[in-house]
This record gives C-alpha cells, sequence and structure tokens, in this order.
C-alpha cells in the first residue's frame, strides 16, 4: 500500500498516526455473536462458457434430475437454485469475452480502449463499479457489519497480466482490482501480522536487556527517558501476550510448502485458495469475495484429467462429440472445486451463530460466456448455492431472458442493501429478480 | 564582570535579609551602602516588584503571569519602569530607583547573559526526530558507491518506436532528450515513426528530483497505453497498459524526500488501432499545484532507488522552536515498531539484490550474515563489539527456522535499538570519540547517518582536531542531503513550513491562482538557493537583494516585464521597492488577511525573524476585525487605532512601525501607492533595544536596519544554530553565540561557512559535564 493510499485509507477508517491499529491489535478477534446472522457472498468463475446439454437440467421447478457437469454436486442439490435464461446484455465495444468478463459484475459498458479483441471495438476497462465491491463497500459503512478487509479476492491460475479479459471486479471505472493468485501472498495479507509478532516477540526481551545496559553509559539525568522508553517496551510486551491469549476462532491453515503458480499446480492451488476463504470467513475478515480461475480466454491444460489441448482453443470446437466431453470433463472439475467449498461451508459451524457457515453463504458459480462456440452472452450458467434472504433454495428456474443487472440487484437486496439501479439503469427495468417460491 | 561580582554580593545580602538573621556586614559593604546613598536595586525590587513578578522574575500567577525576561537595554528598562510602574502607582519609581531596579532586574534575569549565567542548560539525550529517523532509514540502504550524478533541468531522456510494442532495436527511431512530458500527436503519426500503420512508442527514463518532503501526487493523462515507475524499479506506480479512447487520467501518490532525485520511467505507446494519441506527465508536488513536470525538475540520468517508510509518527516536540527528540511515548513506540516492521518486510522482501545473490547461492548465509552485520554497524554509527555481533546478529539470525524470518528480526532488533534511535549514547564523555563526533557532524549536516567516508575519517582518528572536523563538514556541504538541511533551517526561519494555504478573496485578487502561488514559493526557493548555495553565500543578501525569480505567469501577475516562459529566470526589480525575502510575495501574502494586508503579522515576523528581537505573547487576544472601523480608514490607522492601549504598546510599539514599513505592499505582495483611496504612508519610527529611534521609510530601510544589528545576527545564528543542533545553545557555554559571531561577520556574513562553525563546534564540544560548570 503506497503513503497515499494508507493516508486516505487510514481518513476513513477515522485514523490517525495516534490510534494506528496497532500489531498487538490484530488480527481482529474475539467474534462475539452478532446482533444479526452474518450474510456472506461469493462470486466463483470459470471461463469459456459451459455445456448447455451437460449442465442446464430438463426439469423446472424443485424436482428436477442434475446433468453430468453438475454431478459433483448431487449431495447439495436442495441448497441449489439453477438460473437459466439469465444474459449480459451489457452492447458496446470489445469482444464478447471482454465484455462477458469485464462486465459479468459490472453490468455497465466498457470504455473505448486500445485492447483489441477477437472482433468488435477495441475497448479498455469497465466504466463502472462492479456488484462485489458495492455490496463490499456498503457493509463497509456501518459497525455491524464491517470487517477487517470487507472483501476478498482471490484467483486460481489466473495470468499476471491486467486487461479486461482477466479482471471482473472493479473498485470503479477505470479501477480493476487485481485478485490475488498466490496463496503464500494471500496468507501474508491475512496472516502476516501474526508472524510479524511473533518475530517482533522474539526479540523484545533482547532490546529491554539493551536498554538497561546503555542506561549505564549515561547521566542520570538523562536515564528518565529511557526509562520511559523501557516501560513502554514492557507495555507492549504485555500487550502481545494478552493479544495472543485472544485465540483466533479459527488457525491459519497450514499450506503445503513451495506450491509454485503454474498450470499443473492448479488443483492444488484451488485447494490452498478455498482453504483460505473459508478461513478468512471464520475469522470474519471479509463478507465478499471472489474466487476467479484463470480469466477469460482462460487456456488451462488439464493435465490432470488427461486433457492436453488448452481449454479455450477447445471451447470453439464444442459441437465436436469428443471436444464436448472434454469440455464436460473440465467443467465437472470446476463443479468439484465448488463442491469441495460448498463441503467445507456445510460443515463448518456459524461461528457466535446457529446452524452451518452455508445457511448464510450464497455463491454465486458464473462464467463469462453461455457457450463457448457460439460466443454468446445469453443463458450465462448461473447456479447460486447456499442460503440468503430472498432465495428459496433447491430449484431450477427457466427465466425470460431477463437482463443479469437484476440478478445483481436480488443479490444486493439479499445483503441488506436496498439498490434500486445498478449497472446500466435500463437493464434494471423491473428491478431486482423476484426467487422467492 | 565587575559588575557581577557586585550584584552577587548584594543578592546575597539580600538573601540574608530575607532569612532575617542580623549579622554585621562587612566593613566595606556598610560604608558603600550606608555612605553612597545609592538607591538598593534589591532593596525596591522586594518591595514594588515581587508581588506580581515574583522573587526571580518568574512572574506570579493571576497577577503577571510571564516571566520578566527581554531584551531592551537597562536604559529602555529604566525609562519603562519609570513610566508605568509599579502599576497601580506609576511615577513613584523614578530617577536613580529606577535605574537601579532596572539594573538589577537587568542582570539578575532578565538579560540573555543574566539567563544564561542562570541556566544549567546541558546537552540532553535525545531520540532521533522523526526527520532524522526518516533519512536514517532511507541512508541504511544507500549503496556505498559514488552516487549517480544527476543534472536537474534537462529534462528526461525519450527513445522512440516505431510500433507500439517499442522492444525492438530494429524499432528504435529515436534518441532525444524532453524538457518535459507533454504530447499531442492527435490523429497524425510523427515524422520520426516513419510510415505505416502500426501504432508507435515513446519511452522516457531518468530522474525525477522532489523540491520539498512529502505526498507527490503523479498524474499521466493519456488517451493510450502507459506505464509508470517512480522510486521503484519493478513495481510501477501507475500501471495504465489498458487506454481509454477518451482519455484516462492516472493518479497515485508517493512519498519523497526533498532535495533528492529518484528513478522515474514513462512508457507510451499508441496500438494500431487507437484513433489519436496524447500523453501528459504532471505531478501535483507538496505546497505545489497540479503541473506538467517542469524541465527543472527533472534529469536524463538515473538516479539511485531511496527507501521512503510510509508509517506515519505522532509529531515531535516543538515547544522551543526546533523540532527535538526530548520524549517518548506509546504512539511514538508503536509508530518505531511499525516502521521497523516495514523496513524488515522490505529487507526480507528484497534480500537478494541486498546481498546481490539468489536463493540457490550456496554461501548464502554468509553472504546474508554479513549483509545483516553491515546493516547493524551503519544504524548503529560505530563498529560492533564480538558481543554486540553475536546479540545482534548471529543469535537473532539463528532463532528463526527461515532465513527471511532470521533477517527481519536482526532487522526488527536493530530499529528498536536505542543504540539506534538515541542520539549520543555512547562515547559523550568529556572528550567525545571519534564515532560520536562523526555521529554528530552527519546528523547535524544531513539529519541522518555517518557516510562511508566519515566512517573511515573516524575509524583511522582523523576527527580529532578542529581543522580536521572543519574539513569533514566542508566536503559534506556538497553533499545534496546539506542542502535538504540547509532548506529545512531556511523554511523555519521563514516559517514556510506553517504556510498551507495563501487563497485569498478572488473578488479583491482576482488571478492569484493557486498555480501562482505554487510558482510564488518555487520562486522563493530559487531565491534562497541562490544565495545561500554561491560562493559569497551572503546572509545580508537574503534581505537586501532585488534579485527575484519569475517564470511567465508570474510575470504576467506583478507585471514584470520579461520574456520568461515557462522557465523561471532571474529579473531585477526596483530596489527601492523590493528588498529580498523582506518583500518577497510568498511572505508578503502569507502575511496579510483574506483581503488585506496585515502589519501586525508582518511586524510580527519581521521582529522576531529579521531584526531578532524578543517577543511576549500578547497580553490579551484581541480580533481584527474589518468591520470594526469606520469606513474609509487606512489599514495603518486601523492598526493604530487598535492597538493604542498602553498594554498593548510595550510591543507593539516595536511591531507597528516594522509592519507598517510593508504597507507598499497588498495581500498578494504588489507594490501599491494606495490603500484604497488613502495614499500610502509606510514611514515610521521603531524603538530600538537600548531606547534609540530609527526612522524606517520602507521595506528597504528595515533590511539596511538588521543587516547592521548585532540582535538580528545573533537571531539568524540561533536559528541556524538550534535547527542544526536541536540543543539548547547555552549547553555550549555562554560565549559560544559571541565566538560565532564575530568569526560570521569576518567571513562576510557566510552562511555556509557558519554552517561550517556550527557543525563544527557542537561536533567537538564537551558533554561529560553541565557546560556552565565548564570554562
Amino acid at each position: 500500500m503506497n503513503a497515499l493510499h494508507r493516508r486516505t485509507f487510514l481518513k476513513q477508517a477515522g485514523l490517525s498516526a495516534a490510534s494506528l491499529p496497532f500489531i498487538t491489535g490484530l488480527p481482529s478477534l474475539g467474534l462475539a455473536a452478532p446482533a444479526r446472522p452474518r450474510q456472506r457472498l461469493v462470486f466463483m468463475f470459470s471461463p469459456n462458457g459451459t455445456i448447455p446439454a451437460a449442465f442446464w437440467p430438463d426439469e423446472t421447478g424443485t424436482d428436477f434430475q442434475l446433468k453430468e457437469i453438475m454431478t459433483p454436486l448431487a449431495a447439495f442439490k436442495d441448497r441449489m437454485l439453477v438460473l437459466n435464461g439469465v444474459n449480459n446484455k451489457v452492447k458496446g465495444d470489445g469482444d464478447s469475452h471482454m465484455r462477458g468478463m469485464s462486465c459479468l459484475l459490472t453490468g455497465i459498458e466498457l470504455f473505448p480502449g486500445n485492447i483489441m479483441g477477437g472482433g468488435g471495438q477495441p475497448a479498455g476497462w469497465a466504466s463502472g463499479i462492479s456488484i462485489d465491491q458495492e455490496i463490499k463497500n456498503h457493509l463497509q459503512k456501518s459497525d455491524d457489519t464491517r470487517t477487517r478487509f470487507g472483501s476478498l479476492e482471490f484467483g486460481v491460475g489466473v495470468t499476471d497480466r491486467a486487461d479486461p479479459w482477466t479482471r471482473m471486479s472493479y473498485a470503479g471505472a477505470n479501477k480493476p482490482i487485481a485478485p490475488i493468485s498466490d496463496p503464500y501472498q494471500m496468507y501474508e495479507k491475512l496472516y502476516g501480522q501474526m508472524k510479524d509478532k511473533e518475530n517482533l516477540q522474539s526479540v523484545l526481551d533482547t532490546v529491554k536487556g539493551d536498554l538497561q545496559k546503555v542506561g549505564k553509559l549515561i547521566s542520570a539525568a538523562d536515564r528518565r527517558l529511557l526509562e520511559e522508553h523501557q516501560a513502554l517496551v514492557r507495555q507492549m510486551e504485555q500487550e502481545i501476550v494478552n493479544a495472543k491469549q485472544q485465540k483466533l476462532r479459527a488457525a491459519p491453515p497450514t499450506l503445503g510448502e513451495g506450491v509454485a503458480d503454474q498450470n499443473d499446480n492448479l488443483p492444488r492451488l484451488s485447494r490452498m485458495q478455498i482453504d483460505l476463504l473459508v478461513n478468512s470467513f471464520v475469522n470474519d475478515m471479509a463478507r465478499v469475495a471472489t474466487l476467479q480461475f484463470t480469466k477469460s480466454v482462460g487456456g488451462a491444460r488439464m493435465n490432470w484429467l488427461d486433457i492436453k489441448e488448452g481449454h479455450h482453443t477447445l471451447s470453439h470446437d464444442d459441437r465436436e462429440e469428443a471436444v464436448a466431453a472434454k469440455l464436460v470433463k473440465i467443467n465437472k472439475w470446476f463443479a468439484g472445486e465448488l463442491a469441495y467449498l460448498v463441503q467445507k461451508l456445510s460443515t463448518t459451524p456459524e461461528p457466535g451463530g446457529e446452524g452451518m457457515m452455508l445457511d448464510n453463504t450464497l455463491i454465486v458459480w458464473t462464467n463469462e460466456l453461455g457457450r463457448g462456440s457460439s460466443h454468446t452472452l445469453n443463458n450465462i450458467p448461473f447456479l447460486l448455492i447456499g442460503g440468503a434472504p430472498g432465495f428459496t433454495m433447491g430449484r431450477s428456474l427457466q427465466l425470460d431472458q431477463v437482463a443479469h443487472n437484476r440478478l445483481h440487484l436480488a443479490l444486493a437486496h439479499s445483503m441488506g442493501y436496498r439498490l434500486e439501479t445498478f449497472g446500466k439503469a435500463a437493464l434494471c427495468d423491473g428491478g431486482p429478480l423476484k426467487l422467492t417460491a | 564582570m565587575h559588575r557581577m561580582s557586585f550584584h552577587r554580593n548584594l543578592v546575597a545580602l539580600a538573601g540574608l535579609l530575607l532569612t532575617g538573621l542580623w549579622l554585621a556586614p562587612p566593613a566595606s559593604a556598610a560604608t558603600f551602602s550606608l555612605f553612597s546613598r545609592k538607591p538598593d536595586g534589591p532593596a525596591i525590587y522586594k518591595q514594588q516588584c515581587v508581588k506580581c513578578h515574583g522573587p526571580a522574575g518568574q512572574g506570579v500567577k493571576g497577577k503577571y503571569n510571564d516571566p520578566l525576561v527581554g531584551d531592551w537595554s537597562v536604559e529602555k528598562l529604566t525609562r519603562y519602569i519609570a513610566k508605568t510602574m509599579p502599576e497601580d502607582k506609576p511615577g513613584s519609581c523614578t530617577g536613580p530607583k529606577a535605574d537601579a531596579v532596572a539594573r538589577y532586574i537587568h542582570d539578575t534575569f532578565y538579560s540573555r547573559e543574566a539567563r544564561a549565567r542562570a541556566q544549567t542548560a546541558r546537552v540532553e539525550l535525545v531520540r532521533l526526530t522523526n526527520r532524522q529517523h526518516l533519512l536514517s532509514v532511507a541512508d541504511l540502504f544507500r549503496a556505498t558507491g559514488e552516487e549517480p550524478k544527476v543534472t536537474a533541468g534537462k529534462g528526461l531522456q525519450a527513445a522512440g518506436y516505431k510500433s507500439a510494442r517499442g522492444t525492438r532495436r530494429e524499432d528504435r527511431a529515436l534518441d532525444r532528450t524532453d524538457r518535459k512530458i507533454e504530447f499531442d500527436f492527435g490523429t497524425d503519426r510523427p515524422q520520426w515513426a516513419g510510415e505505416g500503420t502500426n501504432g508507435f512508442a515513446l519511452h522516457w527514463s531518468g530522474s525525477v528530483i522532489a523540491d520539498e518532503t512529502g505526498e507527490h501526487e503523479f498524474v499521466v493523462k493519456a488517451a493510450n497505453g502507459i506505464r509508470l515507475w517512480v522510486n521503484d524499479d519493478d513495481k510501477p506506480l501507475i500501471d495504465g497498459s489498458v487506454s481509454s479512447a477518451k482519455g484516462i487520467e492516472h493518479r497515485a501518490g508517493i512519498r519523497l524526500i526533498g532535495g533528492r532525485a529518484y528513478p522515474i520511467r514513462l512508457e507510451f505507446f499508441k496500438a494500431a488501432r487507437d484513433k489519436i494519441a496524447n500523453v501528459a506527465l504532471l505531478w501535483q508536488p507538496p505546497h505545489g499545484a497540479l503541473q506538467v513536470i517542469p524541465a527543472r525538475n527533472l534529469a536524463p540520468e538515473r538516479a539511485a532507488t531511496t527507501f521512503i517508510l510510509t508509517t506515519p509518527f505522532p509529531a515531535d516536540d516543538s515547544s522551543v522552536g526546533y523540532e527535538r527528540g526530548v520524549s517518548v511515548s506509546k504512539e511514538w513506540d508503536e509508530a518505531v515498531t511499525h516502521a521497523a516492521i516495514e523496513v524488515a518486510t522490505h529487507a526480507a522482501k528484497n534480500l537478494d539484490r541486498l546481498t546481490r545473490g539468489k536463493a540457490s547461492d550456496s554461501d548464502r548465509a554468509t553472504k546474508v550474515e554479513a549483509f545483516c552485520a553491515e546493516f547493524v554497524t551503519r544504524a548503529f554509527r560505530r563498529p560492533l563489539t564480538d558481543e554486540q555481533k553475536n546479540l545482534f546478529v548471529t543469535l537473532p539470525l539463528r532463532s528463526a527456522a527461515k532465513l527471511e524470518d532470521g533477517v527481519k528480526r536482526v532487522v526488527l532488533l536493530t530499529l528498536k535499538s536505542p543504540r539506534f534511535l538515541y542520539l549520543g549514547l555512547e562515547g559523550a564523555g568529556a572528550q567525545p570519540d571519534d564515532f560520536t563526533v562523526a555521529e554528530r557532524l552527519s546528523f547535524g549536516l544531513w539529519d541522518s547517518l555517518p557516510d562511508t567516508a566519515l566512517t573511515k575519517a573516524a575509524a583511522e582518528g582523523k576527527l580529532r582536531t578542529r581543522e580536521q572536523v572543519a574539513e569533514q563538514a566542508r566536503r559534506m556541504l556538497a553533499d545534496a542531503r546539506t542542502r535538504g538541511k540547509m532548506q529545512y533551517f531556511l523554511h523555519r526561519w521563514l516559517q514556510m513550513n506553517h504556510i498551507e494555504d495563501l487563497t485569498k478573496d478572488p473578488s479583491v485578487f482576482p488571478g492569484f491562482t493557486p498555480e501562482i502561488i505554487a510558482d510564488l514559493r518555487t520562486s522563493l526557493n530559487l531565491f534562497l538557493d541562490d544565495v545561500v548555495w554561491t560562493e559569497s553565500s551572503d546572509y545580508r543578501r537574503l534581505v537586501l537583494e532585488d534579485d527575484f525569480f519569475v517564470n511567465g505567469r508570474l510575470a504576467k501577475f506583478y507585471g514584470v516585464n520579461t520574456d520568461a516562459t515557462e522557465d523561471f529566470v532571474r529579473v531585477q526589480l526596483d530596489p527601492k521597492q523590493r528588498s529580498g525575502v523582506i518583500t518577497h510575495p510568498y511572505l508578503l501574502a502569507a502575511f496579510s488577511y483574506n483581503k488585506s494586508s496585515s502589519p501586525i503579522h508582518r511586524g510580527v515576523f519581521l521582529t522576531r525573524n529579521i531584526v531578532g528581537r524578543a517577543l511576549r505573547p500578547p497580553p490579551m487576544a484581541i480580533a481584527f476585525k474589518d468591520g470594526d472601523f469606520k469606513p474609509g480608514m487606512s489599514m495603518r490607522e486601523k492598526i493604530t487605532e487598535l492597538t493604542r492601549p498602553q498594554a498593548c504598546q510595550s510591543c507593539h510599539s516595536v511591531i507597528n512601525p516594522l509592519g507598517f514599513s510593508l504597507e507598499n505592499f497588498d495581500a498578494v505582495g504588489r507594490f501599491r501607492d494606495q490603500d484604497g483611496n488613502r495614499r500610502i504612508n509606510a514611514a515610521a519610527d521603531y524603538t530600538t533595544d537600548d531606547g534609540g529611534i530609527v526612522r524606517l521609510k520602507g521595506a528597504r530601510d528595515v533590511a539596511e536596519f538588521a543587516v547592521k544589528s548585532e540582535h538580528a545576527h545573533q537571531a539568524f545564528i540561533e536559528q541556524l544554530f538550534s535547527q542544526v543542533v536541536k540543543q539548547p545553545m547555552l549547553a555550549y557555554g555562554p560565549d559560544v553565540l559571541n565566538q560565532l559571531r564575530l568569526s560570521f561577520v569576518e567571513s562576510g556574513y557566510n552562511i555556509q561557512k557558519l554552517l561550517v562553525d556550527i557543525a563544527t563546534v557542537s561536533a567537538l564540544q564537551e558533554t561529560g559535564k553541565p557546560a556552565s560548570t565548564s570554562k
């Protein structure tokens, strides 16, 4: 964080140098039971469209059969809401992948720019904030929903390149947010201060001894200053001890060492990130998260599934049977990662509350395209799992080609934020989708 | 000397009387007091003054709160007492009685000399000030080798490429220097890029030089892709690779230390499909306005990066007029700890670069240990004993499982150690040791750690004689850090560090824009640099010079005839009107109200900072309200009216004439003959410290008076001394001021030489015992 941003942050948080959140006080612990149940929202992204025939259930309503891609989620069928017929209707500059990605959570056009894609006009960044950030800003405004980070942006194998294909979260127009793809970096962000604290604690004894020693070098008149200083060091030592007694609700996960950010490590990286995500939720560091697998046009080579071609290349030929089979396997793998996340949340008790964390967490699995070969932005595979006010789960719905902006409105409402419009206002006609049975 | 012992006897006598003991006085004293019939000063004081002023002039709560100290001569004091004292019965203590009590007051506690005798000022143990901490941490990571020479004023090195990629050698089509980055190519292709539809790129690199310490906001406006690096070779400050056809204004802030150069690199690329192309590199420096970075802040050579802490610190104590580290607090300790963590993280992240090695090196542990030992030695400003090396390097390195954590522990321990945080902990005995002398020199001149050459001189025992120390000080003058320190002093002397907002009422002063205000500060900085850093370095020029630095914008606003454009040029103003810093519009505007001049603010500034007189705080707070006066009165008449009460006059008889002498300048510092429809009268009678009257007809008379006034010289020297040394001057002996002044006068008022003198005297001071007992 550079100085200016830190200053702005401190100002916004109402903190001055004098009340800088001190090392001994962080990460914020001691979770009392909240007045209202905590409500959480996760957007999980996987790229290149789906295979409609292997994804969408044939039936609507509560009685529906899961297709092949969704089979890893069978145990959670009664917790899911399948939304067929939701379209990304944002037009304008940029190719379908670009708009599919950068308008997915923003619901508003891209600026014209210098990035030329596979069609359409060259484009730049999105011209507005994304829904995850909009909701996060809302939650951070009041005391009972504010958390240390507000939101966390996880990536798995996102290439180290900043363009409209790689970014879906935006802090505002022209302000893309880079997801953190390196779990070690995320760990540092979440728990780095604990390590700092440990290092600090290890040196304080020597500092005290040293102060004692140099005190002998100086006159009695000057010693007063050093004595005051010594008292401060003792105080800090005590505060660290006290802080340590405040246990984290969940200890940080143990990450395997040296897992490099490479294609073949994606399965391991994915689990590490999901572990960190759930852990950060248990410790209430954020209420909103994004989990982005690769990027739009993502070309992961899933050697672990015995698939040698890149994901994106395959997606162009999804009408060939053999290719489609591979794409089903790929998408089923993503569903499996989602199942891992859902499983964890469904078995972790709600901290300081009742039930399991999944009851108060809504996960939205989404994609930049409806299907790879046509590059359509219609019928984007939206699968919701978990629980949120206003969402009746355990259903498969066929909607009438509605704009995805309206889904965003519904999500905001479920988080207690009564947004009237979001993104492009004209696409919000009809208001939030009604997803109560 | 004679008089002093005489008074000591009297004080002793008074003491005896007070305690009620009666002893036969020595014959001589008895004779003296009985037969000379001379009035007894101490007795009169005790009888008539003590109840309000206290037995030692320290003041009495509820009567007269303030200590009785000042700079009036005995004569002036006598006249004042005769006229006004005691308060309940003025006129009852006159003639020889007034003279005797004035003399007693003056010589016992009132005058500077008396205070010097009475005080047991000593060189105190101090911690680093915030500025010293910031600069020391920066210098901890400074490369030991030669600094790249950076020539500000030329602009940046530019390389043009015939394709947007801009990396291939064969595409390189342009090498030149650009004085500023502000280009609008429209829909055209620059000629050097040749024919084609490929797009093109421009890369600029070099250094950016910060004038002042603080937040600098960099702004790149472009319709195309850009990336900007500032003081970081790896991570861009702004990544604007994705452009917007409407143009994006990219902004990012970074803290920079004034007076230093930082590497900067801007890459600009126009893709083939971008319809238009334009780019501009701007900044908003501290106290500045948003502007295209001017050539004088750019250089084509690349400086090395500087590590700059971002941890905020609570403000230092500056209650005695200069920042000093005399207290510690929880907030400070926490800031120190945060800063230590910030530095530790930086060191661990950049370990390969810092140790010139890589993770796979077989001798990595050895390299890291050597780096740590060097780091601790630099931070502590003296070689480590074996025991210290074990404690601060070996043990913490071994205590952690991971090498990076070990390094973090070394850094944390070092930066939290009193050996880093305090000045003069070791080796400050009767005879300061070599490393203490080096430390005092570098903190005096740079507010930072000794450099390699200075440490070497200390290790070789070459800082023993006055000449050796002065020699080092003279070498250090050439370093940019000395310029930074000098600017730090000048800004405090002229109170420029307190100036935040000079905006005036736009209906009265249209066109006095933030840009003009920023230009004025630059103009004043250029003037100060010009005077101090030329060979003569003549203090008198600061107040007498009629030079003025202007750019086109300032010239237009102030009606100066010159063909200056964006660059600043030196012009000569009418010496009858202008006189050095006294009439610089930046200060004139600073010491003015929103709509009008303020003779009181200007007068107080001149009294304290230019002619060097002491002023007490005003006995009552009276706000100037323009509406209270009859319309049509001149400002001078209003102030005269406002300060008429006797209680005001003891100070305002000094303040007002000085303030009135600048009435020829309006609230934005433009020369004027009229105040409303009244003709300006800038002439006034100024009462000197010995009660004499001097007729001042305008700014130049004030300047002429100041450069000849001992008080003014002393005040300047004392200010410089305390900003440099950050210890009470009296702790260095009662004579040091006079010695410095004599040498200052002899050198033709050379400021650089005075700085060397101050650094040398303070570096060699014996501090083992209180200075008052030394010779």
